[in-house]
């Protein structure tokens, strides 16, 4: 009894850890797919952060919380987007300028709404959705189905993504555009679009996943809140293979590694968390290096799309 | 002479357009453009310890990017300053912590050349696996920090630990390792020459040797380097190594001039502030120079900006990113315009 | 009844015509071939008709209605369909996935895998173009590769095909396969266009043949009217003056290159071997028409591309598996026909571009450094003695004309006392004075004693300067022949792949 209890709590505490990076994971994927690469999703997540606190703590409205994280995720993809597709830069470069704009903004306007305090603002935490009937089932009741919104809007999510990808026509064209953008610009695909609305989805749901971490982890807000966390969303969207339910597992190790390590510190063990905190970063590197030989990215990632050059 | 002209006036409108953005910010915030302008203009020049901070800021800055700006003229993106750089930290840490009765005479040269040999290896892994493997070495070199970063975490937990303080960090280390403080009152420290003599050393390399040659040739056009018996990949891994070993230089430099023990967080993102400025000093040891200082004022500026306006500090985050962009936008489009002039 | 009719189209890049007032009609039901040399203006001419280049002037009528299109898309609404050299396949996706990308199908906006491959197996069987909808594309032949690009654009009720350069990649089997089917398709309602530069295909298979040269049209006639003879002179056609070439006296006939069953990959996969030798003070030119396998082979040579087997000796050295870096530090130099890509760095300048090779041990150093002294020197002389049109040795290669880019090029090749030099399309897009130049300067080379080895699908050229003339056809050197006992329409029909003299009737 005493087992299954701690086995539930872990369960949860790994999903809750997991939540936001799977929805950036998810994101970046559906825009590396594309052939995006934006690695600036810490910029995605941080405005998600900021904009769904921001909302919250003046309307009081969750919902209103929640599209103002999907905009502010949202408005820096598309300035990526944008200077990806148009200007043809260099998607890296300005994946990590976007990163310090961002992190400078959502300071600079946090200290602006709220000026230097020693409490830090706080909102309401969104409270758990249990689902009714599942919620009761041992195990899986208390890990999947007496959880908050945002992990009931991952899952439709994670199904959704996965049927647009194998099963839906649009799925297709979007896998053409990034592994051969003539072919699909010859087919009549318009490529650009495509990879405008991968990036609006990756900036929604980085946007989302960033608003979890003020909405319903938190309740509050801080100078880089994200602290990484886009950096390791990047980290799933690699080990899971841009598929929608890889990196879904990715996260999910991850996140377990992390209520792993949470658990044993409060167990006062004198393992470093540090430690732990390695852990995904080793395994990307490893995942890396286990693609030597196998094409796995998408063929045309990060170069962008000229007509003209044949 | 037109195409001159057009990159000026576009350069300034670069400029313009960031300092109109920072004004923005200030009125935002509620403040007034004249007395944050003031302070922050009193935070670098108004005293001699104000000018000494920038550049002791600008120290770390320097070397870092040089050594980013290295790795790009060759091609190869250096995402990873930041994790050399604290590579570096450890190595002297270390080297310190195992043997501290040793002379300074023998001890800064020992520590200078094994940090960067630290730095050197960190970068010489995504750079051979760029060369031989083509792995990209953008996702790999962010990892690596994070790995330097967490491994710095867990090395002044327990190895170099100081068992006399609850803080986790490393005892401070011998006086030998120390580098003399060059100019009272202020903080300039040995690791400022250091940053100097390499800004000409990297020149030396770049555009003097054989080597340096080859590194701006596999950066413009690796294929006809291939074609042309050049070794690419030789170029490439060493381009990395040399890169890394002045960001590990730069954390050795923090170290012994500033710190003079391990603690987390020394660096407050110098290893990407390093990517900006070397594109903002177009990867040219003089232009780093420039906008090393640049940055490091910046820095400094809006810190004392804060103290006397109550500007936050995150203004300068935000300017940087801004000003990146605006630069990206301009150059793609005198690329375009080059294009569609048939050239 | 003519189905299309293209009227005095024309069309420029950069200032030099690719299509000049050519004119072209393609009847109802009928095969219609499209010939000439690489370079001729083919490919753009239909690449205009297929709405992916904006033509500056000239009409096209189809079905008498005057059209233009912006992309291929409206193209295909008109039930044109194209089949380009390059295959545009997606490799990681299935065959029906291909060929129905884009289309908003059966199912939409499901993929109903099942009904579409059944209507794909429908249509390949009365085709008789064999494929599995299930397949995917990168697990696929060549053959069956351009079986799918035909069937997509059938898929999408494509009435009017233009195939390019359909069987450059296919077997001769296969090729006589695809010809069965383009029949078959005909006599269902098809009109085709077959884009080639094999005049026996045309011959055998087509209907009637429009030939192009130099961007221009020179005539459309019956297939059923003309011989080999006629369309190679027709396609080839040059004033061929005969030159008088001071043959050097060699003193020995050391050979400086061997090549044995000489194995290389052709970009169509398949491959080719060669055997060649080369002396000393030798030119042995290479004829051919472009893409049969020059360019791998010569990056074979270089080392840029791995051999499958064989050997390849130079000046006795077993050269076979060596880098680009020891067969160039051996005395091999190259002139590529990508100056650009890979012969010049654009944004450095003479100076600089002339240490484009393997770093030389004897380079005056001091601490490692280079003498930049020595180096401008250098420089200037060269600009001097080759005439380089330039206001500096610094000013970057880009702002060069080709001519002056070029004679840097055989500058640093030459500079380093080459054994042998690979020539590959050396005078290509130069004017009169710029060509001579180098014509001349190769000649100099070999009189010094350096074997050269000229490529070109210039003939005039190979025929000027060569002692001995290989023509290359599909990879392998259809025959080579001394310059003295040579006959040009030989080495026309050489070039299209025709051996004897017989089979020209």
């Amino acid at each position: 009894m005493e087992l299954l209890i701690v086995i539930t709590t872990f369960g949860a505490a790994a999903i809750r850890m997991a939540i936001p990076l799977a929805l950036a994971g998810l994101g970046e994927s559906i825009s590396e797919k594309s052939g995006l690469l934006n690695i600036g999703v810490e910029a995605i997540m941080l405005c998600g952060a900021f904009f769904s606190f921001i909302t919250l703590f003046f309307t009081g409205s969750f919902f209103l919380g929640i599209l103002a994280g999907i905009l502010g995720g949202v408005s820096m993809s598309m300035i990526h987007a944008l200077l990806s597709i148009r200007y043809k830069a260099n998607q890296t470069i300005v994946g990590l300028a976007l990163n310090f704009f961002a992190l400078g903004l959502t300071s600079f306007l946090f200290l602006m709404g709220f000026g230097q305090t020693t409490t830090l603002p706080s909102t309401p935490v969104m409270s758990n959705l249990p689902i009714p009937l599942l919620s009761k089932l041992p195990l899986l009741g208390g890990i999947l189905f007496s959880q908050n919104l945002f992990v009931y809007l991952l899952l439709i999510f994670m199904v959704l993504t996965h049927i647009w990808f194998y099963k839906t026509d649009f799925g297709i064209s979007l896998h053409a555009v990034g592994e051969h953008p003539i072919a699909a610009d010859t087919a009549g695909i318009r490529v650009h679009s495509v990879r405008y609305f991968a990036a609006l989805c990756n900036g929604a749901l980085g946007g989302l996943g960033g608003a979890y971490l003020t909405i319903v982890k938190l309740g509050f807000f801080q100078e880089n809140l994200t602290e990484g966390k886009g950096y390791i969303a990047l980290v799933t969207v690699i080990l899971g293979k841009r598929r929608p339910f890889g990196v879904l597992g990715a996260a999910l190790i991850i996140g377990g590694a992390e209520a792993l390590q949470i658990r044993l510190q409060t167990m006062g063990t004198g393992i470093p968390s540090q430690l732990f905190s390695m852990f995904p970063y080793l395994m990307t590197i490893m995942a890396l290096l286990l693609t030597i030989g196998s094409a796995d990215a998408p063929s045309a990632l990060g170069i962008p799309y000229d007509r003209d050059e044949r | 002479m037109k195409r001159g002209m057009d990159g000026l006036k576009s350069l300034l409108l670069v400029v313009g357009g960031t300092v109109a953005l920072a004004f923005l910010l200030i009125l935002m915030v509620g403040g007034d453009i004249p007395t944050a302008l003031g302070s922050f203009l009193r935070g670098i020049f108004g005293s001699t310890y104000a000018m000494g901070e920038v550049l002791v800021r600008a120290t770390p800055l320097l070397l870092a990017s040089l050594g980013v700006g290295i790795g790009f003229k060759t091609g190869f993106t250096n995402l990873g300053a930041e994790g050399q750089l604290y590579m570096g930290s450890i190595t002297i840490t270390t080297v310190a912590m195992l043997f501290p009765s040793l002379p300074p005479l023998v001890m800064i040269p020992l520590v200078m050349v094994l940090g960067f040999f630290a730095g050197g290896l960190w970068a010489l892994i995504p750079g051979f696996l760029k060369a031989r493997f083509s792995i990209s070495e953008i996702i790999m070199t962010i990892m690596l920090n994070y790995v330097a970063i967490n491994l710095v975490g867990i090395l002044v937990r327990t190895i170099l630990r100081d068992p006399a303080y609850p803080y986790p960090m490393s005892p401070m280390l011998t006086e030998s390792v120390h580098f003399s403080q060059m100019l009272l009152p202020t903080r300039i420290h040995g690791g400022l020459p250091v940053a100097l003599v390499m800004v000409i050393a990297v020149y030396m390399l770049l555009f003097r040797s054989r080597l340096g040659y080859e590194m701006r040739a596999v950066g413009l056009n690796a294929r006809a380097c291939r074609c042309s018996g050049i070794k690419v990949d030789r170029a490439m891994v060493l381009s990395a190594m040399i890169g890394g070993g002045l960001a590990g230089l730069a954390g050795v430099g923090e170290i012994a001039g500033l710190h003079h023990r391990l603690i987390e967080g020394i660096s407050p993102g110098y290893g990407y502030m390093a990517i900006i400025i070397a594109l903002l000093g177009k990867n040219h040891p003089v232009g780093i120079l420039i906008a090393s200082l640049g940055i490091a004022a910046l820095q400094v500026g809006s810190m004392a900006m804060q103290r006397s306006a109550g500007i936050p500090t995150s203004i300068a985050s935000t300017i940087m990113g801004a000003m990146v962009l605006l630069l990206v936008v301009r150059d793609a489009r005198s690329r375009i315009t080059i294009v569609e002039e048939g050239v | 009844m003519p189905i299309l009719r293209m009227e005095n189209i024309c069309k420029s890049f950069f200032g030099s015509y690719a299509n000049e007032n050519v004119c072209m009609e393609v009847l109802d039901g009928e095969i219609h071939a499209l010939l000439g040399e690489n370079g001729a203006g083919k490919t753009t001419l239909m690449n205009i008709l297929y709405g992916m280049y904006h033509k500056d002037s000239g009409t096209i009528t189809l079905d008498g209605q005057p059209i233009a299109f912006n992309n291929p898309k409206e193209a295909i609404a008109h039930r044109i369909g194209m089949v380009h050299q390059h295959f545009t396949l997606v490799p990681t996706l299935t065959v029906q996935q291909n060929i129905t990308l884009g289309l908003k199908d059966s199912g939409y906006p499901f993929s109903h895998e099942r009904a579409r491959c059944a209507k794909i197996g429908e249509l390949s069987e009365s085709y008789g173009l064999q494929t599995n909808g299930r397949s995917l594309v990168k697990d696929l032949s060549v053959g069956e590769m351009q079986r799918v690009e035909i069937l997509k654009l059938l898929y999408r009720n494509a009435r009017l095909l233009i195939l390019d350069e359909p069987t450059a990649v296919l077997t001769p089997q296969e090729s006589e396969h695809l010809f069965a089917m383009l029949t078959k398709l005909k006599l269902e309602g098809c009109s085709i266009i077959v884009i080639t530069h094999h005049i026996q295909e045309v011959l055998d298979h087509c209907d009637r043949v429009t030939i192009l040269r130099d961007g221009r049209s020179i005539a459309t006639v019956e297939t059923r009217a003309v011989d080999t003879k006629d369309l190679s002179r027709l396609m080839i056609g040059r004033e061929l003056v005969p030159v008088a070439r001071d043959r050097a006296t060699r003193s020995t006939t050391a050979e400086v290159l061997e090549l044995d069953d000489f194995t290389f990959k052709r970009n169509s996969g398949k491959s080719s071997t060669v055997n060649l030798k080369i002396a000393e003070s030798e030119i042995v030119g290479i004829a051919g028409v472009d893409g049969n396998g020059q360019k791998e082979f010569l990056e074979s040579l270089m080392g840029l591309k791995k051999i499958e087997r064989g050997t390849l000796l130079f000046c006795k050295e077993d050269l076979s598996h060596a880098d680009t870096t020891a067969r160039r530090s051996a005395g091999i130099g190259y002139i590529s026909d990508d100056r650009h890509g890979d012969s010049l760095v654009l944004d450095m300048g003479i100076d600089e571009n002339l240490m484009l090779r393997p770093a030389r041990s004897n380079e005056k150093k001091t601490w490692g450094l280079m003498d930049r002294n020595s180096i401008t020197t250098e420089a200037r002389r060269i600009v001097s003695s080759y005439a380089i049109k330039t206001h500096s040795v610094s000013e970057p290669m880009r702002l060069l004309s080709g001519g002056n880019q070029q004679k840097l090029v055989l500058a640093r090749e030459f500079l380093g006392k080459p054994r042998l030099v690979i020539a590959f399309q050396p005078t290509r897009g130069l004017d009169i004075g710029a060509t001579e130049f180098i014509h001349t300067q190769l000649l100099r080379m070999r009189d010094e004693g350096c074997a050269i080895l000229l490529v070109s699908t210039n003939l005039e050229e190979i025929l000027l300067l060569s002692d001995r003339i290989a023509v290359m056809h599909e990879g392998r050197f259809m025959d080579i022949l001394a310059n003295e006992h040579v006959d040009i329409t030989r080495i026309g029909l050489l070039m299209a792949g025709i051996e004897a003299e017989e089979d020209a009737l």
